[in-house]
């Protein structure tokens, strides 16, 4: 097999891919879109830089679990380890394709950590700003 | 060639029968998990054995979900039930569960942590001393897995 015909072959699996990162996370973005356009009249869409600071922020709410990065570290491409020492899978879309596509396991989390870390609900501006961070990398 | 086989399979009898006197029955007698507790309950920690802990134990823990040894873990109420009722029903004072588990523990205890348990910190007291536990690739005491390689799939023994 032919060095060029196998670069072809990974460009053309890697291409699509690239163009529809964030394409399966769609529905749970719209999801929270529609709820924080409820919340506040201002909505103006997500942005990566917020869910960023939001991600790496010290939100101090708890001695435990004083930020985001506390169990999935500093870097989301990177795993993650719990208190209890069990591997995270990566946060980024481009590292685990299935992040942030279920629904229901994505609420579950966010109403867990979010009164763990930040010591109260997150809004639907904040999740849909985190998942756009995370699809963005 | 025979008796070098033979010396070898005479050292791993022994090991085996060590390690059994030291544990007994309770490195084997896991009963398969509940589905749910496993996805529900394995996603921090493994699915601890319900047998490690006595029903009152287990109570409390899922009475108290929201602060989970510093985390909310909360569930959904059809989650809670269905895994409420596996624990209570294969808990270390259930039927099926090993006698020794309980052994030490008063009536009137109730252990807030397997790591708590008499079983437990007889066989791990002297590595807590030590601050074994404390090593990054072990992080917790809490993580059995990293010394106990089965330890997910119910197999607590010194060579699992």
């Amino acid at each position: 097999m032919n060095m060029r015909f196998v670069a072809g072959v990974a460009l053309a699996l890697i291409i699509p891919a690239l163009a529809y990162a964030g394409a399966a996370q769609k529905p749970v973005l719209d999801a929270y879109a529609a709820q924080a356009k409820s919340e506040q009249a201002s909505f103006a869409g997500f942005s990566a830089e917020r869910g960023k600071a939001f991600f790496l922020a010290k939100h101090d709410a708890s001695a435990e679990t004083p930020s985001c990065t506390t169990c999935h570290t500093n870097d989301p491409t990177k795993s993650g380890q719990t208190r209890a020492g069990k591997d995270l899978a990566p946060m980024a879309v481009s590292k685990t394709p299935d992040r942030f596509t279920d629904a229901e396991k994505v609420e579950k989390w966010f109403t867990r950590n979010c009164q763990s870390v930040v010591g109260r609900p997150c809004t639907a501006q904040e999740k849909g700003d985190f998942i756009t961070f995370m699809a963005s990398l | 060639m025979m008796p070098r086989i033979l010396a070898a399979l005479g050292m791993i009898a022994t090991v085996m029968g060590m390690a059994f006197l030291v544990m007994g029955p309770v490195a084997s007698a896991t009963p398969a998990p509940d589905p749910t507790y496993v996805k529900e309950c394995s996603a921090c920690h493994i699915a601890y054995p319900a047998q490690f802990l006595p029903k009152r134990s287990w109570d409390r823990i899922l009475g108290s979900l929201d602060k989970h040894f510093g985390e909310n873990a909360t569930l959904s109420s059809k989650s809670l039930t269905s895994i409420k009722a596996y624990l209570e029903g294969h808990a270390a004072d259930s039927a099926d569960a090993n006698p020794r588990i309980l052994r030490d523990v008063a009536a009137t205890q109730i252990p807030a942590r397997i790591t708590e348990m008499p079983f437990w910190t007889h066989i791990h007291g002297r590595l807590l001393a030590r601050h074994a536990f404390d090593a990054p690739k072990v992080k917790s005491a809490s993580n059995c897995t990293a010394c106990h390689r089965g330890a997910a799939n119910g197999h607590f023994g010194d060579d699992d």
